[in-house]
């Protein structure tokens, strides 16, 4: 054989042997990193924001109340441009992962074939509802016609949650691909259906389900704040202080049902395999727990800020103010107790003088008992801090209020009883008894936030108002808040991403094909920490280009005099169109 | 509106920079990938030992259950008055040798579990290969016992070598062999198509013969991954005919191997 020859024979030898592709600068990974990850980003967002766009509407159709239409409105006008953003990014992830990890796109093509063909159809039909559902707002606005354009928003919402369980499914089966399938097995013979309803797909749709809403919020929220910020008039701030709290709203409510729906899919990361769940608890990423705890920190603290704030243009808010400097407190002692590390990294003097890597003191601390309690008391203080916002411009008329707020007040403490007590006993049993205690302690946290809320609902019956809320009295630096909640609810979703993926370490498909290329090994939380900030950055720049976009649009329309294309049109002076009092009544 | 815009940005940027400095001041734990090892032929008691260390510490992820001792026994500490896992393995099972009842454990957990802990010990099997589970076994009954392991016992439970070289075909049809053998991969990875090996092979490009003489292991390293980078002496109209698809046609492992492998041929 010739030198040329074999020379050409090696080279197509080794391309068509190429299970990895190359990406110049930031390597495979990054690449793949970055798409997914800001794809993801604004998937949660095209996906959480219909959710209550449509359940804005409805209280809009029911309640007969034009500003809540508009509102909804406003919050789907966002959609438009986010999904074309939404497309090009899967379209990019989508080239990366055929061209950089061919070996792995077979495999998964060759189980979910059906299933992706079915999505991208889904896409379309789902895009053209959308188009629908904006373009056709005020064409389909009064009688029957608004209920069939309501109907779109359901449907909306359907297409949407489906294709994300279909993708959902691809994804789950990496990290917990069914019992049976091993590195032998043919790909064609795992069965679509068997690979898709695997151990973990079902708690990862219920959670992204919840945490889109959450995200979605946020969105809105810092959406609503920057037009706050920008405001040039009494009307446009009084919108956007109410838009502003309705998306908070929306983020912290469905952020606080949040972590029941982690531990559904923690414990079933643990039953699908203890190592896997050793890994992610308490191996090379028990301290993304910490992380995790100093980033959750801040959105209690910033949420509460938010409310704290939000009472000063409410009549009536100032009898409560009293009790804010205790629950900050609160807050913060549970904060530091939830980010203390378990273990220590010390130098050899310090660990000798510790006797060990644990502290004597913080070491007491930073066990799950003690984590465990701390966050399930922010989550009621929270909760009370919502309470009082909710309760403090009327004043009950109902006979039974003053025993209904008694009982309410017993709820709070038991809850908290349940959770302290549970806590400190955690200290003196086994691990294994240790683990249950939590479901006591979660249980008995929904359980107060609940009735307390079915009891405000009818405490509230008629009653009477000290005063209307003052939409658009808010200081500036309230709405920095929302900013600091929307740019670390976006930071959170990455790094649990990095969590969910970081435990599958050296496996493409977990236990069935290996991660052979330069970057099989599991990068360290400082590494995943530049990854996410990058992502977050260009997420948020893209967010700001769209949110322009959309005032570019907005103006333009004003320069017409179509003046009914505006998002706000609250009538003037202390705005009698919005409500009187919070979401919720 | 520019200064409300730039507030905006020194916040976000701000937020941004405090989560990313919390991450990189704790301590930077990576996931390695498991080392493949090449303990099958005359592998002395302390190479094992040591090979098993390092699996037992890091990749083989054992210490997140057995470095605490409360989801399963603790290995390198008294445990119950019977001293650490070499002293204490032999009598765990009747008639069950230590080195039979750690292989057995690390390949069929659920076979035996100690009383008052739970049967969450995986089939390592799935993770590690035979050599590192030999390996780790020889580590454990170093801990107070005496190593037992030999190089025969790797090569009595090795799975056989699949047909046509001992290599599984994954899906997509890509040929990913399991050898660890340097000689091997110098033939069947193609380099024998150019570099010469004791006499035999092309000469397209330099010999491998004495090549650890020339060159330091990071060059030789970087010169299978990005073949263009430099070109030998001698050989500059052969410049850019190496494929530059080794890093993907090697498993990581494989790759250090053949680099050792040369590094050390001086």
């Amino acid at each position: 054989m010739t030198e040329p020859s074999l020379v050409a024979l090696l080279q197509a030898a080794a391309d068509t042997a190429g299970a990895y592709g190359r990406f110049p600068g930031i390597g495979a990974r990054g690449a793949v990193w970055i798409a997914a990850e800001v794809h993801l980003m604004f998937a949660a967002f095209v996906l959480g924001v219909p959710m209550f766009a449509v359940v804005t509407e409805l209280i809009g159709i029911v309640g007969k109340d034009a500003r809540y239409d508009k509102l909804s409105k406003e919050f789907t006008r966002l959609l438009v441009f986010a999904y074309s953003a939404t497309a090009l990014w899967g379209g990019l992830l989508l080239f990366l992962v055929t061209t950089l990890y061919p070996r792995f796109w077979t495999h998964m093509a060759r189980v979910f074939s059906l299933s992706m063909w079915i999505y991208a159809g889904l896409f379309f039909i789902e895009s053209f509802t959308l188009y629908l559902y904006y373009y056709g707002w005020d064409r389909w606005k009064v009688g029957r016609a608004k209920w069939g354009h309501f109907g779109l928003g359901i449907l909306l919402n359907i297409w949407g949650t489906t294709v994300m369980f279909i993708a959902n499914g691809w994804l789950t089966y990496m990290m917990s691909p069914p019992t049976g399938v091993t590195a032998e097995t043919l790909p064609e013979k795992v069965g679509l259906w068997n690979a898709i309803a695997n151990a973990t797909w079902m708690p990862i749709n219920i959670h992204r389900l919840i945490a889109n809403a959450v995200f979605g919020g946020a969105i809105v929220a810092a959406y609503a704040a920057y037009r706050f910020l920008a405001a040039t008039t009494d009307e446009e701030r009084a919108h956007y202080d109410w838009m502003g709290y309705v998306g908070n709203f929306i983020a912290i409510s469905t952020f606080i049902v949040l972590p029941f729906a982690g531990y559904w899919l923690g414990r079933e990361i643990y039953q699908y395999n203890q190592q896997m769940g050793i890994t992610m608890m308490g191996g090379f990423m028990s301290w993304l727990w910490i992380v995790q705890a100093v980033l959750i920190g801040v959105l209690f603290l910033a949420a509460n800020y938010y409310l704290w704030t939000g009472m000063g243009r409410i009549p009536g808010a100032e009898r409560f103010t009293k009790y804010t400097k205790w629950m900050l407190t609160l807050l913060v002692v549970c904060w530091i107790v939830w980010a203390t590390p378990h273990t220590m990294i010390a130098s050899r003097e310090e660990l000798a003088a510790m006797g060990g890597a644990h502290h004597p003191f913080l070491n007491v601390l930073g066990v799950m008992s003690a984590k465990n309690t701390a966050v399930n008391l922010m989550i009621l203080t929270t909760f009370l801090s919502f309470l009082l916002y909710r309760r403090a411009n009327t004043r009950p008329t109902v006979a039974w209020a003053k025993t209904g707020t008694l009982v309410q007040g017993a709820m709070f403490v038991l809850a908290a009883g349940v959770v302290l007590f549970y806590g400190i006993y955690g200290y003196f049993v086994e691990a294994i008894v240790r683990i249950g205690f939590s479901v006591y302690q979660v249980a008995a946290v929904l359980l107060c936030i609940i009735s307390v809320t079915v009891i405000d609902v009818f405490i509230g019956r008629g009653a009477e108002s000290r005063g209307e809320i003052q939409w658009g009295k808010m200081p500036d630096r309230s709405q920095y808040a929302l900013f600091v909640l929307a740019v670390t609810f976006t930071w959170l979703m990455g790094l649990m991403g990095f969590a969910r993926s970081g435990i599958r370490q050296h496996w493409h498909i977990w236990e069935v094909m290996r991660d052979t290329s330069v970057d099989a090994a599991t990068p360290a939380l400082g590494f995943a920490a530049r990854m996410i900030s990058t992502c977050v950055l260009i997420f948020l720049s893209l967010v700001a280009f769209i949110f322009w976009l959309g005032t570019l649009a907005e103006h333009a329309v004003a320069k017409r005099g179509a003046t009914h294309e505006l998002p706000a049109g609250v009538p003037a002076g202390v705005p009698p169109g919005l409500p009187a009092s919070a979401p919720g009544d | 509106m520019w200064r409300t815009n730039l507030k905006i940005l020194a916040l976000t940027l701000g937020v941004l920079a405090f989560y990313t400095m919390i991450a990189n001041v704790i301590p930077q734990l990576q996931s390695e990938v498991p080392a493949a090892l090449d303990l099958t032929s005359n592998a002395s008691p302390e190479a094992l030992v040591a090979a098993g260390e390092k699996i037992y510490n890091g990749a083989g992820g054992c210490t997140a259950c057995h470095g605490l001792g409360t989801r399963a026994p603790n290995m390198l500490t008294d445990y119950a008055g019977q001293g650490p896992i070499g002293a204490r393995c032999g009598t765990r099972e009747k008639g069950v040798d230590c080195k039979a009842y750690l292989y057995e454990s690390m390949t069929q957990p659920t076979k035996f579990v100690v009383s008052g802990f739970e049967p969450i010990m995986p089939d390592m099997r799935r993770q590690l290969s035979e050599d590192q589970i030999w390996a780790t076994v020889a580590y454990l009954e170093s801990q107070g016992g005496e190593v037992t392991v030999t190089a025969d016992d790797i090569k009595k439970t090795a799975p056989a070598p699949a047909a046509g070289g001992g290599g599984s075909v994954p899906p997509g049809g890509v040929a990913v062999t399991s050898t660890m053998d340097p000689v091997a991969l110098y033939n069947e990875k193609g380099c024998v198509g150019c570099h010469q090996l004791d006499g035999k092979g092309g000469q397209v490009g330099p010999s491998f013969d004495h090549m650890g003489a020339r060159l330091k292991a990071d060059y030789i390293r970087r010169g299978i991954l990005t073949p263009n980078a430099d070109t030998a002496k001698g050989f500059e109209k052969f410049a850019g005919t190496m494929p530059q698809t080794f890093g993907q046609m090697l498993s990581a492992a494989q790759l250090e191997a053949l680099v050792q492998f040369l590094a050390n041929r001086k």
